[in-house]
C-alpha cells in the first residue's frame, strides 16, 4: 500500500473513522459513553492495547503464519493473542503501575471482545501495511476512537438532562446523536484526496 | 418437578425473536447490523453467516460442556467459535465471492460478535443439545430478521429497490434518498426502530 | 484423571482438532477461491471488450491484450484510477484496433471504487457508461468542456474524473494497439 504517513494517519483518525464511518467497535461506543470519565478510561485502554496488539499480530502473521502456510489460523490466533495480551497487561499494570491500573483496569477485560482491536489487526493485514504503516494506523485509529467516544460522552451527558419524549430516552436518542455526529464526520470525505 | 412448571422448550426458540431480540432489546451485535445492512441481500448474507457460526458453536459447546474444565472454558469457546468463523470465511470466499467482498472484514469479525460468545457462556454451557440449538436458532432468526429489515428499508430509500427488485417509479430512482446508504442513515434508522420498540413496550406495560 | 492435566490436555486437543479441521477446509476451498479470482477478472475484462475470447496480461493489473480464437489481437483493455470527489474510481476501458472505445466498466464499491458511495454508484449507471462506446479519445470530454459526454446530474466532479481518466488512459496506452 502506497500512502504517505501523514495521509494514513488522517485517514485512520478522521476520514475513515473506525466508529462513525466503519462501524467497528460500536458496543463500547454506546456502552461506556454515558459519562466522560468512563469514556476516557476506555479510550486510554483501547489505544494502548490497540497499538500493542497491532504490532504483535503483525509480527506473528508475517513472521510465522505466512511463512509456514498457516494463514487459515489467522482468526483463531489473533483473538487468542489479544485475549492473552489483555490478561498480561492487566497483571503487569496491577503489579507495577498501580495508578494506571486503577484508571483503566476495569475496562481491560471488556477489551478482548472489542471488535475495534481485532478489526484493526485484520485491516493491517488486509491493507498489506508494513510495520511502520501498521503502527501509524493503530495510533491514528486509537486516537480517532478516543476523540469520537469522548465527544459523544459529552453530548450524552447533556442528553441525560434534556426533556426527551419517553420512547426516545436512552438508546434511541443516542443513535440519533450518533447519526448527526457521523454526518459531521462525513464532511471529512475527500479531504486532501485521501482514501483508503 | 411437575412438567407443566417447566418452560416449554419452544420458548427457548421464540424468546430470541421478540422478547430477547439480540439487537433491538439486548442491544448487542450492533457493528455488523449497521455496517452490512446497506441492501437487503447483504443483510441476509451477514445474518446467515452469523447464524451458522452461532448454531454450530452452540451445538458443539453443549455437546462437550461436561468435559470442558470451567476455568479454561472461555479460551475453549473462543477456539471453537473462531474455527467456525474461519470455515464460513473460506466457504464464502469460494462460493459467494461477491458477497464476501461486500461483507469484508465483518466476516472474520463475527468471532467477536457478542451474541455468540454470550450465548455460549450464558446458555449452551448449562443446557442440553436440543435446548441449545433451539436457543441459537431463536437468536439467529431474531438477529437476521432485524438486519434484513434494516437492509430492506435502507435499500428501498437509497436505491428504490428491495432485494434488487424495482418497487418505485423511475423518478424516485433517479434521485433517491442517498442519505440512507451512508453511516448517518444507518444510525438514524436504528434509533427510530429502537424508539418504536420502546413505545410498544410502554403500551404493553399499561 | 488429575484435573490440572486434563485442563492442559483438553486445550491441546481442542486446538489440534480445530487446526486439523481448518487445514482441511483450507485445502478444499483454496483452489476454488483462486479460480473465482481469475474468473472475476476475466468476466470484467470481457464486459468491456466483448469481441475478445481470451486476455493476456501485459502490464500487471493495468494493461491486457484481448485475443480472438486464433490468438490474433483484437484490442486492449486498460485500467485507470482517476480521482473523483471522495476518492479514486477504478475504471476498465476496452479499446478496439481502431482506437475506439468498446465499453467502460466502473468497479463496484467492493472491488476498488473509493468514491463517496452515492456519487460512485451513480457513475455505474449504464446511461452514463454507454455514451463512451464507439468514441475516440478526442470526443471523450464532457459537453461543457467541449466534448460529447453528458455529465451525470449532481455528480459533475465524478463524471469529469471518469471522462478525463478514460481519455488520458487511451492517450497513454494506445501505442500498445500496434499489432
Amino acid at each position: 500500500m502506497h500512502i504517505s504517513p501523514a495521509k494514513l494517519f488522517l485517514a485512520a483518525f478522521l476520514i475513515n473513522n473506525i466508529l462513525l464511518m466503519r462501524f467497528i467497535g460500536l458496543c463500547p461506543f454506546f456502552g461506556v459513553s454515558t459519562s466522560v470519565s468512563t469514556a476516557t478510561g476506555m479510550s486510554v485502554a483501547v489505544m494502548f492495547v490497540m497499538l500493542l496488539s497491532s504490532l504483535v499480530t503483525w509480527v506473528l502473521f508475517h513472521g510465522i503464519l505466512l511463512p509456514l502456510g498457516l494463514v487459515f489460523l489467522r482468526t483463531a490466533v489473533f483473538i487468542l493473542v489479544i485475549a492473552s495480551l489483555v490478561q498480561f497487561v492487566e497483571m503487569a499494570l496491577k503489579k507495577y503501575i498501580h495508578s494506571l491500573y486503577s484508571a483503566m483496569g476495569i475496562y481491560l477485560p471488556l477489551i478482548t471482545t472489542n471488535c475495534a482491536i481485532l478489526g484493526v489487526t485484520f485491516l493491517n493485514i488486509d491493507y498489506k501495511f508494513n510495520p511502520l504503516q501498521a503502527t501509524i494506523f493503530a495510533v491514528g485509529t486509537g486516537l480517532g476512537f478516543a476523540l469520537v467516544i469522548i465527544l459523544f460522552a459529552t453530548i450524552r451527558e447533556r442528553l441525560a438532562d434534556a426533556p426527551i419524549s419517553k420512547s426516545f430516552k436512552g438508546y434511541p436518542i443516542a443513535f440519533v446523536a450518533a447519526s448527526l455526529l457521523s454526518l459531521a464526520f462525513m464532511g471529512f470525505t475527500g479531504l486532501f484526496g485521501i482514501s483508503l | 418437578m411437575i412438567p407443566e412448571n417447566r418452560p416449554s422448550r419452544l420458548k427457548y426458540f421464540t424468546s430470541g425473536i421478540i422478547l430477547e431480540n439480540p439487537i433491538l432489546i439486548l442491544m448487542i451485535g450492533l457493528c455488523p447490523t449497521l455496517a452490512t445492512s446497506v441492501t437487503a441481500q447483504d443483510g441476509l448474507g451477514m445474518g446467515i453467516a452469523a447464524s451458522f457460526v452461532l448454531i454450530c458453536s452452540n451445538f458443539v459447546i453443549s455437546l462437550i460442556r461436561k468435559i470442558i474444565p470451567s476455568s479454561i472454558r472461555i479460551p475453549i469457546f473462543i477456539i471453537i467459535i473462531s474455527s467456525f468463523v474461519t470455515i464460513i470465511d473460506y466457504v464464502l470466499q469460494a462460493f459467494e465471492p461477491g458477497l464476501y467482498q461486500v461483507l469484508g472484514v465483518f466476516v472474520p469479525l463475527i468471532v467477536v460478535n457478542c451474541i455468540i460468545l454470550g450465548r455460549a457462556e450464558a446458555f449452551a454451557y448449562h443446557h442440553g443439545i436440543i435446548d441449545s440449538i433451539l436457543d441459537a436458532l431463536g437468536k439467529a432468526v431474531g438477529f437476521t430478521l432485524v438486519i434484513v429489515l434494516m437492509g430492506i428499508i435502507r435499500e428501498f430509500f437509497s436505491a428504490g429497490t428491495i432485494f434488487g427488485a424495482i418497487v418505485t417509479p423511475a423518478g424516485f430512482r433517479q434521485s433517491p434518498v442517498l442519505f440512507m446508504i451512508f453511516p448517518p442513515g444507518a444510525f438514524l434508522l436504528i434509533g427510530i426502530l429502537k424508539s418504536i420498540v420502546n413505545r410498544l413496550n410502554e403500551n404493553k406495560g399499561k | 484423571m488429575n484435573s490440572k492435566v486434563w485442563m492442559v490436555a483438553s486445550l491441546v486437543i481442542i486446538c489440534l482438532l480445530s487446526a486439523f479441521a481448518l487445514s482441511k477446509v483450507y485445502l478444499v476451498t483454496q483452489p476454488r477461491i483462486e479460480k473465482q479470482k481469475r474468473e472475476a477478472v476475466n468476466i470484467a475484462l470481457s464486459q468491456v471488450l466483448p469481441q475478445a475470447d481470451s486476455f493476456k496480461p501485459v502490464i500487471p493489473d493495468t494493461l491486457w491484450y484481448g485475443l480472438d480464437k486464433n490468438g490474433n489481437k483484437v484490442g486492449i483493455v486498460i485500467k485507470v484510477t482517476p480521482r473523483g470527489y471522495g476518492g479514486t474510481v477504478e475504471t476498465l476501458v476496452g479499446l478496439n484496433m481502431e482506437k475506439k472505445v468498446t465499453g467502460i466498466r466502473i468497479a463496484s464499491p467492493a472491488e476498488g471504487l473509493h468514491e463517496t458511495p452515492g456519487l460512485g454508484l451513480k457513475s455505474r449507471n449504464p446511461d452514463f457508461r454507454n455514451q463512451f462506446k464507439g468514441k475516440t479519445a478526442t470526443e471523450i470530454r464532457l459537453k461543457r468542456d467541449g466534448g460529447t459526454i453528458d455529465a451525470i446530474s449532481a455528480a459533475t466532479i465524478t463524471s469529469r474524473a471518469v471522462t478525463e481518466g478514460v481519455r488520458k488512459g487511451i492517450e497513454k496506452y494506445s501505442k500498445y494497439l500496434k499489432p
